[in-house]
């Protein structure tokens, strides 16, 4: 471990900017659903008072994974992304729910791994990558975990985990041309599942629809957030029609953000985004630690992705994709996965001596 | 290796496709603004509710008092109805649903709403209802029937259900969308546990843009027996049926109400209440004839909360707490063993120096007595020789409404807060109350106020006074378990912590002995309880005979005990206009006792007239 400077907030510290990035996004994430529901209640049926309570979770979170150095995670690497794995294997064990198998029901929150697959992932390829293992051993590995994710089925996420992999492997030193290869292959298996039937039909049914009819949720947000103009509802005295959208709380948080605040709002969000990405990518330039660079890049690609999904999603430019806003959708399993990135994140922050 | 110039490289491209979902938005909201407001404006987003199944209400032994099922219904999608089709729809539904009014069917195809229920198709085979669901204007959805399994019995609890009035709309604001809401008992008291979330069903236009589910309501357990609860209310149709043929009265006796809690615990083990209704008959709508003569009788109205009615002798047992307590005894007495000799009736004067004379019901006297024998025979001398002293050392302070203070403690006066709604308070009147009653409502009381005589009247349950069945059987049990809490028919109901009124077990075991001998020998009871042979001797009570002002006849009370060696139910009776309680009420709390006891059930017989 490094030699310590200044330490803000605790023994081991944080850094600031960070933090406040952190709870400003939460804090986003509140107001937009108190817009949404009839006010806060203290019940957890209450959707605002629920993300409350998974806030607080999350902030906790957040500084105990801070108290985690580095060489811990690196060391715990294997045994984190092989109890996950473990877990995603046994979950085709549970009773379905709607048709997928993708939660363990835990009587007040249900757990869902393949939230924290996400984290291993990034964690077990940045290892490997340091401790130069065969990039073909490391492919098939990965591409295993993936496979558990798509059989739940989680489209989405399996989407998601391919594109981490992905971007981690473009920033190691393999060559272009192989992940060239890699995409090729990519494509024979899926046509490969395709030909035997392993692609659920309804997931099929939802890309193709995409381009013969308009999606009913799409349409909808999309006039949602139309009709936030510039400056939004929120602080309008004479409100428009309430436009109607499904899942307006989870997936689609994004088209109710942007109704209430405009694009000034989209504009805040995304600055706060951007801010976050330029400190994380300058530490990635700047650190002298092979695994920490690659960590951050996984990690980053992960938010980045799931940013782009669901805002695409929501403005209807791609087919209905499941995936939630981090830090601004409704849900548990979100929020604190999410919070578990930005602890670590912390961590090689003021382990990089930059608190502010 | 980490290669930096890949890394550059990426968040370039990155960048450059985050501005293009930015443009996007930046578009949707600036450009696109103007003619996406016009289609928000456009856009006619109607909903449908249609209500989950309520929750199922269960008795202590798991017997299902209401259930809820979800059988097919048919909609008519009004939006789809125009001049063109809608004969041949009128038609469609005047061959096919036979039993529709003609007036039902006009009224189907002018209402305003989106979808109207037409029938049940639950008996419809597959074949019917696919050629139903075939033509356009025609939509099938589960719709929530609702059946009260014991009909009549126990209806005051459960409650009934019927569209949501303007008050009913601001007290429980979630029922205006299912347009159902409980009227009464249970149904309304547990309102929003019982509904659930309704199933909303999304127009766009004429289309049905999207459906999504609610939730079912929450079932509630309830502490009832139904077996008792039946078998209690045979038994006060029989005290009222005797009643009537025995008194030549001006009004017919129908009214009457029984109380059964559970010593130990203050469950509600049955509440009767006469005359009851039949909830299945408000699910369809009843008509305005119907509910009319129901209302007239009083079938609405659950006389074991709401109907309030002066006590009489039950009420002793305030008095009899009171003077072991206060050590408070009749002029010249100073323990519960000392004796006066009642002669039938008390001459006194007052410090005003007026002179009045006092005639107990009984016109030669009951002899000698005690405290426990004035319960065992129901001597008001005593008691009024109680008040005497009360109002003669205490007159004018604040100590003067002890007797008062003691009723209170016991709940008389306010609501017990039992879980059903509409609970009646009773009054408990003092100086005080008179007063203020002297200001708002002056016909209420005499131009002199409180007066010795007042309190006189209230020792023995008389005048200024009123109280709900379930008030009394609070009080009893709150006597003989030794703390005050609310009684409460869901068992999981959150409850109130017992709060202790300090009896010490030494007063309880005289309390018990006493009610214990009013249904033996000698007692006020004992014509209507020797029936039950030598378990007599195990059983208690208290007889009470209240006047009523006017030509109504006495309101019979009897408040009994099972048992008193192991105290385990409280059971109150009244029957308004019953006459004597030690006649009717005793009777019919005897029946109840036997089932409780598990003896052979034999009907009710006139007792004996006493008060």
């Amino acid at each position: 471990m490094r030699d310590r400077k200044i330490t803000l907030l605790g023994p081991e510290g944080t850094n600031l900017t960070l933090l406040i990035i952190f709870l400003v996004l939460n804090f986003i994430s509140w107001l937009t659903l108190f817009t949404l529901s009839d006010g806060l209640s203290f019940d957890l049926n209450n959707s605002l008072f629920r993300q409350i309570v998974f806030t607080l979770l999350a902030v906790f979170l957040f500084f105990a994974i801070t108290y985690i150095s580095m060489d811990q995670i690196n060391q715990y690497t294997f045994p984190f992304f092989g109890l996950i794995t473990i877990l995603l294997i046994f979950i085709f064990a549970t009773d379905p729910k709607e048709g997928v198998r993708r939660w363990y029901d835990l009587g007040v929150i249900d757990f869902q791994p393949s939230e924290y697959i996400k984290i291993a992932l990034v964690l077990f390829i940045s290892k490997c990558f340091v401790e130069n293992y065969n990039k073909v051993y490391i492919g098939a590995f990965s591409l295993f975990s993936i496979s558990l994710v798509f059989f739940q089925p989680d489209l989405g996420t399996t989407t998601l985990l391919i594109v981490i992999t992905l971007s981690m492997f473009l920033v190691s030193d393999i060559k272009i041309r192989s992940i060239l290869f890699l995409l090729l292959l990519g494509g024979v298996f899926f046509f490969i599942f395709l030909e035997f039937g392993l692609i659920n039909q309804y997931q099929l049914n939802r890309v193709t629809n995409f381009f013969e009819t308009v999606d009913f949720a799409q349409s909808q947000s999309r006039l949602a957030i139309s009709s936030g103009g510039i400056t939004g509802q929120f602080f309008e005295a004479d409100k428009i029609n309430q436009i109607f959208i499904p899942v307006q709380s989870t997936d689609f948080i994004f088209s109710a953000f942007a109704y209430q605040f405009g694009f000034l709002g989209v504009l805040l969000l995304f600055g706060l985004w951007i801010f976050f990405f330029y400190r994380v990518a300058r530490i990635i330039l700047t650190t002298n630690s092979e695994f920490e660079k690659f960590v951050l890049a996984g990690f980053s690609a992960s938010l980045i992705f799931q940013i782009y999904i669901n805002i695409s999603t929501v403005i209807g430019v791609i087919p209905v994709t499941g995936m939630p806003f981090p830090l601004l959708s409704l849900g548990g399993s979100s929020i604190i996965a999410t919070s578990v990135i930005f602890g670590i994140i912390n961590r090689i922050f003021i382990e990089n001596n930059v608190v502010i | 290796m980490f290669f930096q110039q890949k890394f550059r490289l990426l968040t370039t491209l990155i960048g450059i496709i985050f501005l293009t979902l930015l443009f996007n938005v930046y578009n949707l909201q600036t450009s696109d603004r103007e003619a996406s407001l016009v289609s928000v404006n456009k856009q006619t987003l109607d909903t449908f509710y249609i209500p989950s199944p309520r929750g199922e209400i269960f008795d202590a032994n798991n017997n299902k008092l209401v259930s809820s099922s979800l059988e097919p219904h048919l909609f008519l999608n009004l939006r789809k109805i125009n001049d063109n089709n809608r004969s041949q729809y009128e038609q469609y539904v005047k061959y096919n649903f036979v039993d529709l009014s003609e007036d039902f069917i006009d009224e189907i195809f002018e209402s305003e709403d989106l979808l109207i229920r037409i029938a049940n198709i639950q008996n419809l085979n597959f074949d019917s209802r696919q050629s139903l669901a075939s033509l356009e204007a025609f939509e099938i959805f589960d719709f929530p029937v609702r059946k009260y399994e014991y009909n009549n019995i126990a209806s005051h609890i459960v409650g009934y259900l019927g569209e949501p009035s303007f008050e009913d709309a601001r007290d429980f604001p979630l029922s205006i969308n299912p347009n159902i809401v409980g009227k009464s008992g249970l149904e309304r008291y547990y309102q929003d546990d019982l509904a659930g979330i309704p199933t909303e069903i999304i127009f766009k236009d004429d289309e049905i843009e999207q459906i999504i589910k609610g939730t079912p309501g929450k079932d509630i357990f309830t502490s009832l027996d139904i077996k008792l609860q039946t078998i209690a209310t045979e038994s006060l149709l029989q005290g009222i049926e005797l009643a009537n043929g025995i008194y030549e009265t001006k009004n017919k006796v129908q009214r009457g109400a029984i109380v059964v809690l559970d010593i130990r615990t203050n469950e509600v083990i049955s509440l009767v209440s006469l005359p009851d209704y039949n909830p299945n008959n408000f699910i369809d709508g009843i008509s305005r004839t119907e509910f009319n003569k129901l209302n007239i009788s009083g079938a609405f109205i659950n006389y074991s909360i709401q109907g309030q009615y002066p006590p009489g002798s039950v009420f002793k047992v305030v008095a009899y707490w009171l003077a072991e307590e206060e050590n408070i005894y009749p002029e010249g007495l100073s323990s519960r063993n000392q004796r006066i000799n009642c002669k039938g009736s008390l001459s006194f004067g007052f410090d005003d120096g007026s002179q009045q004379v006092y005639n107990d019901w009984k016109e030669d006297g009951h002899g000698n007595v005690d405290l426990g024998s004035s319960i065992k025979q129901s001597c008001n001398v005593y008691f009024w020789d109680i008040a005497l002293k009360i109002w003669r050392d205490y007159e004018g302070s604040t100590a003067e409404s002890i007797l008062q203070e003691y009723a209170k403690n016991l709940g008389f006066g306010t609501a017990t807060n039992i879980d059903l709604p509409y609970e009646a308070d009773g009054v408990v009147a003092d100086r005080e109350l008179f007063e203020n009653w002297a200001i708002s409502q002056p016909e209420r009381v005499r131009p002199e106020g409180w007066l010795g005589g007042d309190l006189m009247n209230l020792i023995i349950g008389q005048g200024a006074i009123t109280s709900t069945p379930i008030q009394v059987a609070n009080a009893y049990r709150t006597l003989i378990s030794g703390n005050l809490s609310y009684p409460y028919i869901n068992k999981n109901r959150e409850s109130q912590p017992e709060e202790s009124i300090g009896v010490t077990e030494d007063f309880v075991n005289f309390l018990l002995k006493d009610l214990n001998s009013v249904t033996n020998e000698g007692g006020t009871a004992h014509a209507s309880f020797s029936i039950l042979g030598n378990e007599v001797k195990d059983v208690g009570g208290k007889t009470g005979t209240a006047q009523n002002s006017g030509d109504k006849n006495n309101t019979s009370w009897f408040v009994g005990v099972d048992s008193v060696s192991n105290p385990r139910y409280i059971i109150a009776t009244v029957v308004e206009e019953g006459g004597s309680g030690s006649a009717i009420a005793a009777p019919v709390t005897r029946r109840v006792i036997q089932s409780l006891r598990e003896m052979e059930i034999t009907p009710v017989k006139f007792g004996e007239i006493t008060e």
